[in-house]
């Protein structure tokens, strides 16, 4: 794709994006006004050019989407469609979110709203060491759901124990790219909502007076605020990196860096905001809290963190994953 | 006749990265016995400079040395992203130490854009070679982060647009290498002494001329690696001058491109290689697992960073502001490896004499320096404030 048509596709994208978040309080409109300008064919053709702009646009508008399903339905081989949602790994892991056991299935993941209203659940299973597929009825996507600090948000934990229907064999490899694939999703839209974060701090520091001046004239707030911006950028090209050399490791080190640089974008930029920061009536609190659920989703920074040091310390080995 | 080596065989305009660095990787292997240093680490200064001008002789020979540099002054030309390629190699096995070896990207880009051609065409291939040593006398006692108020002065023998010779007084400080150096990138103060940026011009000296002693400074590690410089009537011819007269604000803004792309790029091979000394004897425990993660994880995104900016300066833009993001993540992650190596390997830094101990300690005193040299990090913030954030002017 070309920078310019690239540049189009972004505008058309946050354009249906704000129409769709403004006219109605329904929670498929944004899926539906994406679906409308071409997701699910951009996903096949440009996958990274679509996950890269629409991801982005989600985390910079804070609005609610389940295309996430449709990403890890294509890269399990299944043919994303509105009706299919995907089951995710439990809160902060990476795990299949299903277990096989005789002819039962033990569900415990991540689903998004989408399993609400959706005729069918996908759930990769673990079946001792190998992995299988098994399509589920969504009806116990709603058993026992808890929605934690961002109900906006569409993400709910789902436990539960159905019977198995027909399993299908899945590769490993299959299973790890699509997280990869997941992982550099999420990682962009935590990229797109660290920077809305910092714009505001930004807009707030500009507009905000004390003793007599802005407090962006002042050298702590200006150090804040240069931190955040460092730490955005430096996961803005880990995103990148992580396209440009695709690999499961290069993902889970994005994924990894989306999560210490939220913990330093959110930190810096709340203290920046101050009071107003710290209500409702200001928009900071719903980035705040969908960060802290994506967060959890594909691997916590910590976790994917004490798992790649366990891994290269096991291996006695440091990998530059990414060359010139 | 001789066998032509490798290097010989790439055609520099022609070859992608991942070719040339293959074929130097596989050139290393088989050089390696020649390539190894001397000493037994962590090795005198004086063993490191020996041992990085004898590695770049033999680059130099070998060819590599030559590739992502212009022809008219011994290279092969290609892009400089190959030159980039190479310092990092040699910085991943540990052949000479980049802080060093990065002198060479700092310097050369200088004399090829702003020297007259014939000089450049001369003391070029002899830098590159090793023949020579350079250095840079920026910093001076009052002029640290605030380069712009230099003062070491250079007056004109005689009118300014005519004379054949300008007389140089004054101090300079920190200057890297100074007592091995053959000649120095000077800025000095040729407008009146408030004329800020618009009165400093550049100057390329010989280190050997009457008047210039060099006082080395002791640093934190033991090392004497900088010095003090000082110039008494100095007399330099007017072809030395860099640029042109006032114009030496040019000349310096000029390395920062060089200096946070390609040595930031040869310096994260160094730290890649520091992370790998310590993974090899850490201890296999969970505190580990976590303090080696995040180290990689920080490291990661560094150089993820940088290798954009690499490719951002080869596609022909022009690096400003943006790299002081560069900077700041290069000292916290230079900075961050050795504060794990000193919670992961506790005593050995503190108080081990051996080659480990003496090594760590040596480079984790020196890595701190890396929130000041190039910028103090705060520098760095207020320049990402101003220039990227466009927060205003500060109080």
């Amino acid at each position: 794709m070309e920078d310019a048509e690239r540049a189009l596709l972004r505008s058309t994208v946050e354009d249906a994006i704000a129409d769709a978040s403004a006219s109605t309080d329904d929670r498929a409109a944004v899926d539906e006004a994406l679906v409308r300008i071409g997701w699910r064919e951009m996903l096949c053709a440009e996958p990274r050019d679509a996950i890269e702009i629409v991801f982005g646009a989600l985390g910079r508008t804070n609005a609610t989407a389940t295309v996430l399903d449709d990403v890890l339905a294509a890269g399990l081989g299944a043919q994303p469609r509105p009706d299919l949602a995907v089951l995710l790994p439990w809160f902060a892991g990476w795990g299949p979110p299903g277990s096989l056991d005789g002819d039962r299935v033990h569900l415990r993941g991540i689903a998004s709203v989408r399993a609400a209203t959706a005729a069918e659940l996908l759930v990769v299973c673990a079946a001792g060491v190998e992995l299988r597929t098994v399509t589920v009825p969504r009806t116990v996507a709603d058993v026992g759901a808890v929605y934690g600090v961002d109900p906006d948000g569409g993400l709910r934990l789902v436990r539960g124990e159905v019977p198995a229907a027909d399993a299908v064999p899945l590769a490993t490899a299959t299973w790890d790219a699509a997280v990869a694939c997941g992982r550099r999703a999420v990682a962009r839209q935590i990229a797109g909502a660290d920077r809305a974060m910092l714009d505001l701090a930004r807009a707030h520091a500009l507009d905000r007076v004390q003793f007599g001046r802005p407090v962006a004239g002042f050298q702590a707030v200006r150090h804040r605020l240069a931190d955040s911006l460092v730490a955005v950028e430096a996961l803005e090209a880990s995103v990148c990196a992580a396209w440009d050399e695709s690999s499961p490791d290069t993902a889970a080190v994005a994924k990894a860096i989306a999560g210490r640089t939220n913990r330093t974008v959110t930190a810096h930029c709340q203290q920046v905001l101050a009071g107003i920061g710290f209500t409702t009536d200001h928009p900071f609190h719903r980035y705040l809290k969908r960060t802290m659920a994506l967060e959890g989703v594909f691997g916590s920074a910590d976790e994917i963190v004490v798992d790649v040091g366990r891994r290269l310390v096991a291996a006695r080995s440091v990998p530059t994953l990414i060359e010139l | 006749m001789t066998t032509p080596s490798p290097a010989a065989l790439l055609d520099a305009d022609r070859v992608t990265i991942a070719e040339y660095r293959a074929a130097l990787q596989a050139w290393l292997d088989e050089h390696h016995a020649e390539l190894a240093p001397r000493y037994s680490p962590p090795g005198t200064l004086d063993e490191h400079v020996a041992q990085m001008q004898r590695v770049k002789s033999l680059l130099f020979d070998a060819g590599w040395m030559r590739y992502g540099w212009p022809e008219r002054v011994g290279g092969l030309g290609g892009s400089p992203m190959l030159r980039t390629e190479l310092g990092a190699s040699i910085a991943a096995r540990d052949l000479t130490d980049p802080g060093l070896y990065s002198l060479i990207e700092v310097l050369a880009p200088t004399l090829i854009e702003f020297s007259p051609p014939a000089l450049a065409a001369k003391v070029v291939p002899r830098l590159l070679s090793g023949a020579e040593m350079w250095c840079q006398g920026f910093s001076e006692p009052g002029t640290g982060s605030d380069l712009s108020s230099l003062a070491c002065q250079a007056r004109p023998d005689g009118d300014a647009a005519t004379a054949s010779a300008w007389i140089i007084n004054g101090q300079k400080v920190w200057t890297s290498l100074a007592q091995y150096a053959d000649r120095c990138v000077l800025l000095t103060r040729t407008g009146p002494p408030d004329s800020r940026h618009r009165g400093i011009t550049a100057f390329f000296v010989d280190m050997d001329s009457p008047g210039i002693s060099v006082a080395p400074l002791e640093m934190i590690n033991g090392m004497r690696e900088f010095a003090e410089v000082f110039f008494d009537e100095v007399v330099v011819p007017a072809d030395r001058m860099l640029g042109e007269l006032h114009g030496g604000w040019a000349v310096a803004m000029s390395i920062l491109p060089y200096e946070r792309s390609s040595c930031f790029w040869q310096r994260i091979a160094y730290l890649y290689r520091r992370l790998q000394l310590l993974v090899d004897i850490a201890p296999d425990d969970d505190r580990t697992a976590e303090v080696v993660g995040d180290a990689f994880v920080q490291l990661h995104a560094l150089r993820a960073r940088s290798r954009a900016t690499q490719h951002r300066l080869a596609d022909g833009a022009t690096l400003g502001a943006e790299t002081s993001i560069d900077k700041l993540l290069v000292a916290t992650a230079e900075q961050s490896i050795y504060d794990a190596a000193r919670r992961l390997l506790p005593g050995v830094v503190e108080m081990d004499d051996g080659v480990i101990g003496a090594t760590w300690r040596s480079e984790y005193l020196y890595s701190r320096a890396a929130t000041i040299y190039g910028g103090t990090a705060e520098v760095q913030r207020n320049i990402i404030a101003r220039r990227l954030l466009d927060l205003g002017d500060d109080g």
